[in-house]
């Protein structure tokens, strides 16, 4: 059963509405829904001042689907702490989507803000477009409560600091991506089949990062232990070869970090050290 | 004649103390003790200042009385849905705490100028923490003073003369003979090299630079360390002065806290700087009593922020196993400690803090001033102390002045003249008391020297009356609903 979401305008205001999830909307029908709050700049407003709403409302939160039309990249925090169902956006997405998210599936057409999963415990999240920075994330001064689990599919690029702090689950990210890849990583797997902007796995402690593409240098606290023809992520086979790094020494980390061989000309002295 | 002494100087975050000013009528004639930057600002703050609250109006900027202004201002803030409040880095902490009220009051961002300084220093001490003392104590025990990414000869030109190296400290003599001599041998040997540049026509012989440290970093007495991108004037009068290349602080530090740990590096060079180096330096770090390291904007600000900041408060954890280190922030404003400071005790968050639920949120990059106004959500802003138009980036520049923007500052600045309302105040430590943190979270009194011009209220007095503006605007509005 679906219902479906329209912006009534465009939004300059920051809007923050956790209440967009499939749990908040079971069982309520579509004026209830209409008045949950949701917070544009500092004035509290009803749902259905910024959205039209209308569809089916399922009784369970696993029965609702919601479909949200047009652009939507100031409206935060959608999908906040979900448990089932299903979050359909045709557009761009504002920050924090599906942030501690424990179960369910968000699928976004355009592209995602920052902070994309983060706190994720469960669940699947799939951007067609780009994601911002911190993707699959802890929040400022939460160390210990990074992503851990469920999956993060991005097609596009991605932005610095994805899966900081990350203890579990997977995220791919079939474009580039920025800096800091995996930073403080303590357990998980990350796959970028683009290229990655460097520092990749920085003080990692375990874990599993693998670059694809090509990447500008690796940490001195990497060291070299041997050139694998694959890798296995989860089932899937990735052709290699690759360098297979471990770290990072800094924090005692037994961290692997997979580089590809073909995309990584400057690399070659490493081949020396195995 | 009146001798004020004692008076703390209003400059940079070394907030220096041991000011002795001289007024006459009610006028500085002349500073003693203070720097190049303090005794300057004592001598000509009054200069080149406004003397008269301005409004906007059919797009000039006109004379208006105290009271309109402050109306106006309340009416813009009390209507605004997104405001932002930032500067603060510029004023008593009295004045902070006020502003802290109004971001509540009206449902608005506040933020310090630490968002585009130190910011990330406060985001890494939150991950990972850090351990830290009081300048006193450093100048009175410390051996090894690293300066990394900052040049406090230039920016906080009495910092190593009273806190660290050139310092009389109780266990460790002050070391300035040793500098003058470095100093001369510096010079004589650029000016020797000039020479042969200039009288031979084969080129100068370049004296490569050797691959070890000096043998002055192996003594027991106080030595210095410059860390950075150029040649500094810090960096003349060190003991030793390491040249990494731009951009890879992280690597360097990711390294040495490698070798700190008796680890191996596959590499032979970091960043341009050859690994036996590093070796030598972690060595030096390990062997000392007592370490600290200052790190400023060149660490907070190049590529990795939060995270060089991070490895690098982790380098010192690392070396406690060792010996004793600390770490501390070089702050270059005197009371961006004390915005961070009153902020946290007041909401619990140092900086960034949007109050636009009624109850304090934080999170930099989606909080912080520069990423709003880069978006472009906001709809109105106060400035206090704080001249963003002349130093924020052009597309959030764009943005602030696009919506209506309220200053607070003894001075003319870019972002006074592309305001809506402006409000001249007295200049805190010169003409009004107050409260200011120096940079190891000492709190110390700023004192009121001279009386300010009529009509230049203290920037508490007209937060104070902008608030209860708007607490009155709010009652009226409550009332006609």
């Amino acid at each position: 059963m679906v219902v479906v979401l329209r912006p009534k305008r465009a939004f300059k205001l920051p809007v923050e509405a956790e209440c967009i999830t499939p749990d908040s909307f079971a069982g309520k029908s579509v004026d209830e829904i209409g008045k949950l709050k949701v917070w544009e700049g500092n004035r509290e407003r009803s749902l259905n001042e910024l959205f039209s709403v209308e569809g089916e409302i399922g009784a369970k939160p696993e029965e609702v689907m919601v479909k949200i039309f047009g652009d939507v990249h100031k409206v935060r925090r959608i999908g906040t702490q979900m448990s089932a169902g299903e979050i359909v956006v045709h557009g761009d997405v504002g920050f924090h989507l599906g942030e501690e998210m424990v179960g369910g599936k968000i699928l976004v057409d355009g592209n995602a803000g920052s902070w994309l999963g983060s706190m994720m415990k469960g669940g699947v999240i799939e951007v067609k477009g780009d994601a911002g920075d911190y993707v699959g994330s802890a929040y400022r001064g939460s160390s210990t409560r990074g992503m851990s689990g469920g999956t993060i599919v991005i097609h596009g690029d991605a932005g610095n600091e994805l899966g900081y702090y990350m203890r579990k689950g997977i995220i791919k990210v079939h474009g580039n991506v920025g800096q800091f890849t995996g930073v403080h990583m303590k357990n998980g797997i990350v796959v970028v089949y683009g290229n990655s902007e460097g520092r990749s796995g920085a003080e990692m402690t375990g874990g599993k990062i693998v670059v694809c593409g090509s990447v500008p240098s690796v940490l001195p606290t990497f060291t070299v232990e041997a050139v694998k023809s694959r890798v296995k992520i989860n089932g899937e086979k990735l052709a290699g070869p690759f360098y297979l790094f471990k770290g990072d020494i800094a924090e005692e980390g037994e961290g692997k970090l997979y580089i590809s061989k073909a995309s990584n000309a400057h690399l070659k002295s490493y081949e020396n050290l195995v | 004649m009146p001798i004020i002494s004692n008076v703390t100087c209003p400059v940079c975050g070394s907030l220096c103390d041991d000011i002795e000013i001289l007024v006459e009528n009610n006028k500085v004639v002349k500073v003693k003790n203070a720097c190049g930057l303090g005794e300057s600002k004592f001598l000509n703050y009054n200069g080149h200042r406004l003397r008269k609250p301005l409004i906007r109006k059919n797009g000039e900027l006109v004379e208006a009385s105290i009271k309109e202004a402050i109306r106006r201002s309340a009416e813009i803030l009390a209507d605004a849905a997104y405001p932002i409040l930032y500067g603060w880095s510029n004023t008593s902490c009295e004045a902070i705490r006020v502003g802290l009220e109004l971001a509540e009051e009206i449902g608005g961002v506040i933020d310090n100028t630490s968002t585009v300084c130190h910011g990330p220093s406060v985001l890494s001490i939150q991950d990972v923490g850090y351990s830290t003392c009081t300048l006193g104590q450093i100048r009175h025990r410390a051996d090894l003073v690293i300066y990394w990414g900052s040049n406090p000869w230039s920016a906080h030109p009495r910092h190593i003369e009273r806190y660290t190296a050139f310092t009389q400290g109780r266990f460790q003599a002050s070391i300035w003979y040793r500098y003058l001599a470095h100093l001369s041998a510096y010079r004589a040997r650029r000016r020797l090299l000039r020479a042969l540049k200039l009288s031979s026509v084969r080129e100068a012989p370049t004296i490569e630079a050797e691959a070890g440290l000096p043998p002055t970093l192996f003594r027991k007495e106080r030595k210095m360390i410059v860390v950075d991108v150029r040649r500094t004037r810090t960096a003349d009068i060190a003991d030793y002065f390491l040249q990494v290349e731009p951009n890879k602080d992280y690597e360097v530090l990711e390294a040495l806290r490698a070798l700190i740990r008796d680890e191996e590096i596959d590499m032979d060079t970091v960043a341009g700087v050859p690994v036996e180096t590093l070796e030598e330096l972690a060595d030096v770090m390990i062997g000392c009593k007592f370490g600290v390291l200052f790190f400023g904007v060149g660490l907070t600000m190049s590529m990795g922020k939060l995270r060089n900041i991070d490895t690098a408060i982790c380098m010192v954890r690392d070396l406690n196993r060792y010996t004793k280190f600390i770490i501390m922030p070089m702050r270059g404003h005197f009371n961006v400690t004390g915005s961070n400071v009153v902020s946290t005790w007041q909401t619990g968050y140092p900086y960034a803090v949007d109050f636009s639920h009624g109850y304090p949120r934080y999170n930099p990059g989606e909080t912080s001033v520069v990423d709003i106004l880069a978006r472009g959500e906001s709809d109105a802003s106060l400035i206090v102390a704080s001249d963003p138009v002349a130093h924020f980036p052009k597309a959030a520049v764009e943005n602030l002045v696009r919506n209506p923007v309220i200053v607070i500052d003894p001075e003319p600045t870019p972002t006074t003249l592309m305001a809506d309302v402006v409000f001249p105040s007295s200049f805190v430590g010169i003409e009004t008391e107050g409260t200011a943190y120096r940079m190891d979270h000492v709190p110390l009194p700023l004192k009121k020297i001279v009386e300010p011009p009529s009509g230049c209220l203290s920037d508490m007095e007209i937060l104070q009356r902008i608030l209860a503006e708007v607490r009155k605007i709010k009652r009226e509005t409550a009332e006609v609903a």
